[in-house]
């Protein structure tokens, strides 16, 4: 007898395009980019202009002697000027008024430290295009080196655990908040475990860039550079957000909404459990970790208090 | 380990009548997804998570991995609502 057949998942209603990447294509088992980046196009139509930098991206994006891996159009630039590169090519298609969408798809080390300052530039002059970051935390494509969102104690080749050092010692910089402080007309966070929500940010994106400049933080956890098995992939991403370690948000104009709410939070030590780059913490580290967390999703849960009516701090000498 | 229809080529390049280069990722695979066609309900969640989207669609009935691209990740079988995606070792086949 066979099984009671369910519905669907309406994830792939999403899908209205053509997947425009080979099938083999250079990314490990379990990539979470791989999967990033294979939906973006099937969302949002073929007709997109990829621009990039070198990343883990860059190596599938932009092809090998004179073949591709890709029916995309792509276009590789340097790290220092990412957004730059994005500004003029939306230019060009404003300007010769062509309908097509400028997608500058980065890593979290050109969005966070080495492109930042015309990534804000960008969003300050409101730059009609979409800026994509894919969160691994770290530089995974050039070893595994320490970038501005890795966590605290999270160990790499940089800030490795040694008799003195255990991990980086310094908090991670909340990117998708600063954006959303530029009163871009859309910013949000998405991850993978959660695709009718990157799916639906992705085409709210698309619309907003008509208005001017849009951000995606899409948290891509890195089986290879976290050490984590491939399958724990989606896993790793869901108790991201069920910790709020990576909480799931949108700011329209500055307004900050939550698009998932987690009504009883785990403790962090769930999230860091499967990774082995957390592998070392103490009860001690982990309580900084979770205090940096609750640190941030209070500020969130402040900002999205605009969402209703503007309350002015209370003055410090009352 | 692949059927071999589409690397006729040593390496992932292409000739000029292919546009698009193909790596034989097939062949990194240690383990193999079994779909147990009785389990599965057809929701499509391996279908969804599949970073290489390889999961097809047969009849409306369950769903299939194209082995000649399938990494062998695993995401299917953990995500499998039902359990009915085993992965099994490749030197068994």
């Amino acid at each position: 007898m066979a099984a009671k057949k369910g519905k669907l998942t309406k994830v792939l209603d999403h899908l209205k395009h053509e997947d425009p990447f080979s099938k083999g294509v250079a990314f490990c088992p379990g990539c979470g980019l791989e999967l990033l980046l294979r939906f973006i196009p099937q969302v949002m139509g073929n007709d997109i202009v990829i621009t990039g930098t070198p990343s883990c991206s860059a190596p599938v994006l932009l092809g090998q002697n004179n073949q591709s891996w890709h029916k995309l159009s792509y276009f590789g630039t340097l790290m220092t000027g990412a957004a730059a590169n994005a500004t003029g090519l939306a230019r060009y298609y404003r300007k010769a008024g062509i309908d097509n969408t400028v997608v500058c798809f980065n890593g979290d080390g050109t969005a966070a430290d080495i492109g930042f300052g015309n990534l804000s530039g960008a969003a300050e002059r409101n730059e009609p295009f979409i800026y994509i970051c894919y969160d691994n935390e770290g530089y995974m494509n050039t070893g595994i080196q320490k970038s501005g969102t890795t966590p605290f104690g999270a160990t790499t080749t940089t800030t490795p655990k040694g008799s003195v050092h255990k991990g980086k010692n310094l908090r991670r910089m909340n990117l998708a908040l600063k954006m959303a402080m530029h009163k871009i007309p859309y910013a949000a966070t998405a991850t993978l475990s959660d695709l009718d929500d990157l799916a639906k940010k992705l085409l709210k994106a698309k619309e907003a860039k008509e208005r001017g400049f849009a951000f995606l933080h899409v948290f891509a956890p890195c089986t290879t550079g976290w050490g984590y098995a491939p399958e724990n992939t989606i896993e790793v991403c869901r108790r991201a957000v069920k910790t709020n370690y990576f909480p799931l948000w949108e700011a329209v104009d500055g307004k900050i909404r939550m698009t998932k709410t987690v009504k009883k939070p785990k403790p962090v030590k769930t999230y860091t459990e499967l990774i082995k780059k957390f592998a070392h913490l103490t009860e001690e580290d982990h309580q900084i970790l979770q205090d940096d967390i609750d640190y941030e999703f209070c500020i969130l849960g402040g900002l999205s208090v605009l969402e209703g009516e503007c309350q002015l701090p209370v003055s410090a000498q009352d | 380990m692949s059927s071999n229809k589409y690397f006729k080529h040593e390496g992932p390049w292409s000739d000029a009548n292919d546009p698009l280069m193909v790596s034989d990722t097939g062949d990194w695979r240690t383990k193999r997804p079994i779909v147990d066609k009785e389990k599965c309900i057809f929701c499509g969640f391996c279908a969804m998570y599949c970073p290489i989207q390889v999961m097809e669609m047969v009849e409306a009935s369950h769903f299939t991995p194209d082995l000649d691209f399938c990494k062998g990740c695993g995401i299917c079988a953990k995500e499998c609502p039902k359990n009915a995606i085993s992965m099994e070792p490749e030197g068994d086949f």
